[in-house]
């Protein structure tokens, strides 16, 4: 039991996909304009992950390892078209703000790496959590990414005016401060295991 | 075809909505490569192939195999298979023919498959020239445009950011911030520069 | 193995002027434009200047401290980061915004980057970028010169709140067509009597800062020469509605030109060393500057077009460097 809570804790803090391993980078600049928008896609690429590291790791035995790669894609590209329609159907709103986004779900590096490097190699069991892991510590670190820019960039939390007097710095929601921020971040992450580790 | 919707086309994917500095596309492969100088160029040649052809191919696949079956919402697998294939054989094709451009370029090639922004363009000239399903007039020309120029603009951060980051070898960055932050903080103040052309009109 | 093997940059060769009091001269020759923002646009400016060169040098105390690094901030350099940035900023901004701007100068653009020498892109311009696109309603903000050197009216006082258009702005909206329908003239534009940044538009003092660098050998006429030379013959060509009949003085005159192409793409840190490279990034300037004042959506492009050059200037310095003697040429290489 110790080593399956181990399996999904360590997505979120010690071996985080944003901040510590620097995979799904992409949609972490784009999505986190505003906090909704990032909890949407955390969600999503959530959903995504579970499910294919459940099916990969049922199928592991089976798929020959020339071509797993493309059979892995497969399996990640259907349930991203799955999430595709289930948004478009429930959350036409959510959809279309996160746009390109939401199809670019199959060439997430975060998915491919934990099928590749994980549920290709673990039962059935660790897979589903290490996806569940890895998906949370994902949406936790893009929600991060998401306040601190929708704080400074447009002075609101979830669409809430926190402070009527601060003039919003619009810069934060756009592309060089969404880039500032994160390497801000992963910097501080960096200081934050380095003196960890002294 | 308009002059005008050419030139802004090219400013358009080269400087304002530069794939790598405004939409975030293919930043994994930005960050690996742009180290020195010439493997950026290498990674920036294939590049630009690749998305060029991905453009022309998936083109062809959406206007001619998926609205006419009715299987639009296949686009995605569809076209990530189209893209990986064609990589595939790219790769196979450059190995038999010539092994010195193999060595130069071919470790890049498969990169390339993964590298949202080959997924990204191709869904991007959908989105931009079909409208409902219905081809808009010379938005083939206008794909393989838009595909070829925002390759050049991928390449172009790519190469500039990679010039800059081996005189940053050199240099005393800060040891938290070295390696991801500060490409980070270099590619903010690119994007800050490219907006520079915000606005652009003729 | 102790430090008798440094790796550094290039040049290698050193003069026998020190760094600090090469960054003081230009910090002094900057000085007189100050001086005459303040007189045209008003005690504002000095709080700017003031507030910026503050922030500008505890910030760069503060964190040369938290390096464990000698805080060497008697060099001048992040004075004179302070003084320019300000010189780019309009007189009625909020004094936090340019606190904020100055620190992000420091901070992110210069000591990120390993500190003095280092950086790549010009702290001030990167500043200024950012606080216009942070907070852009404030930074096109411009008042009327509320004291011109026509008529001493009103020596102290506040400006007015009504807010007024630069020259370029002007001939952006097509709102006038020439120098004449906006209310000034030549003579105007050279002393400083239009509205713009605090830094900027007293042209006359700048060139006399300019002459004097150039006279102590500070800075080289290349970069200035072909930056304003490429300027003004698209602007020649291009710039009015027939080929011939734009109105290039005004162009040269107003806007950020000056200031830029003297003082701001002249920093030996963010520069190409060589002389063919300084010639190719003046041109670059140039075309950039003029096509963001043509096509783009900004009325001024000069701290653009700096920017974007700047990001280049690594790759100017790789590809332009002399032809080391004994190396075969490039078409001729048989081996790397």
């Amino acid at each position: 039991m110790k080593g399956l809570l181990k399996e999904f804790s360590k997505g979120i803090f010690r071996e985080n996909p944003i901040f510590v391993i620097a995979l799904g980078l992409c949609p972490a600049l784009a999505v986190s304009v505003s906090l909704e928008n990032a909890l949407g896609m955390g969600l999503a690429a959530t959903f995504v992950l579970v499910c294919s590291n459940f099916i990969i790791s049922g199928i592991r035995d089976i798929v020959p390892s020339q071509i797993r790669i493309p059979c892995f894609i497969v399996v990640i590209a259907s349930f991203v078209t799955i999430v595709e329609l289930l948004m478009a159907a429930f959350s036409p709103q959510l959809a279309k703000q996160l746009g390109i986004f939401v199809p670019l779900i199959v060439v997430n590096c975060i998915i491919l790496g934990r099928a590749e490097s994980f549920a290709s190699k673990n039962r059935i069991l660790p897979s589903i959590l290490d996806g569940l892991g890895m998906g949370l510590g994902f949406t936790l670190a893009l929600s991060f990414v998401a306040v601190i820019r929708e704080l400074f960039g447009s002075g609101e939390i979830l669409g809430f005016a926190v402070n009527k007097a601060y003039l919003p710095a619009t810069i934060m929601i756009l592309p060089p401060g969404a880039l500032l921020t994160l390497g801000m971040l992963i910097g501080l992450t960096n200081l934050i295991k380095s003196r960890s580790r002294k | 075809m308009d002059l005008k919707i050419v030139l802004s086309i090219i400013i358009s994917m080269v400087f304002i909505n530069n794939f790598v500095l405004s939409k975030f596309l293919g930043l994994c492969p930005f960050l690996g490569v742009s180290r020195q100088i010439k493997p950026a160029i290498s990674m920036g040649l294939a590049v630009i192939f690749v998305m060029t052809l991905s453009g022309l191919l998936t083109w062809l696949v959406y206007r001619y195999i998926l609205v006419p079956l009715d299987l639009v919402y296949l686009r995605t697998i569809v076209f990530i298979l189209v893209i990986a294939s064609f990589v595939q054989l790219v790769e196979m094709v450059i190995l038999k023919k010539s092994p010195v451009l193999y060595r130069a370029l071919g470790i890049y090639l498969p990169l390339i498959t993964t590298n949202c922004a080959v997924l990204g363009v191709t869904v991007l000239n959908i989105n931009t020239f079909f409208i409902n399903g219905k081809a808009e007039p010379a938005s083939f020309a206008l794909s393989l445009l838009q595909s070829f120029f925002a390759g050049i603009g991928f390449s172009l951060a790519l190469i500039l950011m990679s010039g800059i980051r081996e005189r940053l070898d050199l240099a005393d960055v800060p040891h938290s911030l070295s390696g991801i932050p500060i490409a980070f903080i270099i590619a903010s103040l690119m994007s800050l520069a490219f907006m520079g052309f915000n606005g652009f009109r003729f | 193995m102790d430090n008798k093997l440094l790796l550094s940059i290039s040049p290698h060769v050193h003069k026998g002027e020190s760094i600090s009091r090469i960054i003081w001269l230009v910090f002094f020759s900057l000085l007189p434009v100050g001086v005459a923002g303040i007189f045209i646009f008003g005690p504002r400016a000095l709080w700017l200047i003031v507030a910026c060169i503050v922030t500008a040098i505890a910030t760069e105390a503060i964190i040369l401290l938290l390096r464990h690094k000698k805080v060497t901030i008697i060099d001048g350099s992040a004075a004179l980061t302070g003084l320019l940035l300000a010189y780019n900023l309009p007189s009625s901004l909020p004094i936090w915004m340019a606190c904020v701007g100055s620190f992000f100068a420091i901070a992110v653009v210069k000591q990120a980057f390993g500190g003095l020498g280092r950086n790549i892109f010009n702290p001030a311009l990167a500043a200024r970028a950012f606080l216009l696109i942070a907070w852009s309603k404030y930074m096109v903000n411009f008042t009327q010169p509320i004291c011109t050197w026509a008529g001493f009216t009103r020596p102290f006082a506040y400006p007015d709140s009504v807010t007024c258009a630069t020259p370029l702005a002007l001939l952006k909206e097509g709102k006038a067509e020439g120098i004449y329908q906006m209310g000034i003239n030549y003579l105007d534009l050279f002393l400083g009597n239009r509205p713009g940044c605090i830094g900027e538009v007293c042209i006359v003092l700048l060139l006399a800062g300019a002459l004097f660098l150039l006279w102590r050998k500070i800075i080289s006429w290349h970069i200035p020469l072909s930056f304003i030379f490429s300027l003004g013959l698209l602007t020649w060509f291009w710039g009015g509605s027939q080929i011939g009949k734009a109105d290039v003085l005004l162009s040269l005159l107003s806007g950020g030109v000056v200031l830029g192409a003297f003082f701001m793409a002249t920093d030996y840190v963010t520069s190409p060393l060589t002389r063919k490279g300084q010639l190719i990034f003046g041109f670059g300037c140039g075309l950039l500057t003029f096509i963001i004042r043509k096509w783009g959506g900004y009325p001024e492009g000069v701290s653009f077009a700096i920017l974007m050059m700047n990001g280049a200037v690594p790759l100017l310095d790789r590809f332009c460097s002399p032809r080391i003697y004994g190396h075969l040429t490039r078409g001729r290489r048989h081996s790397v």
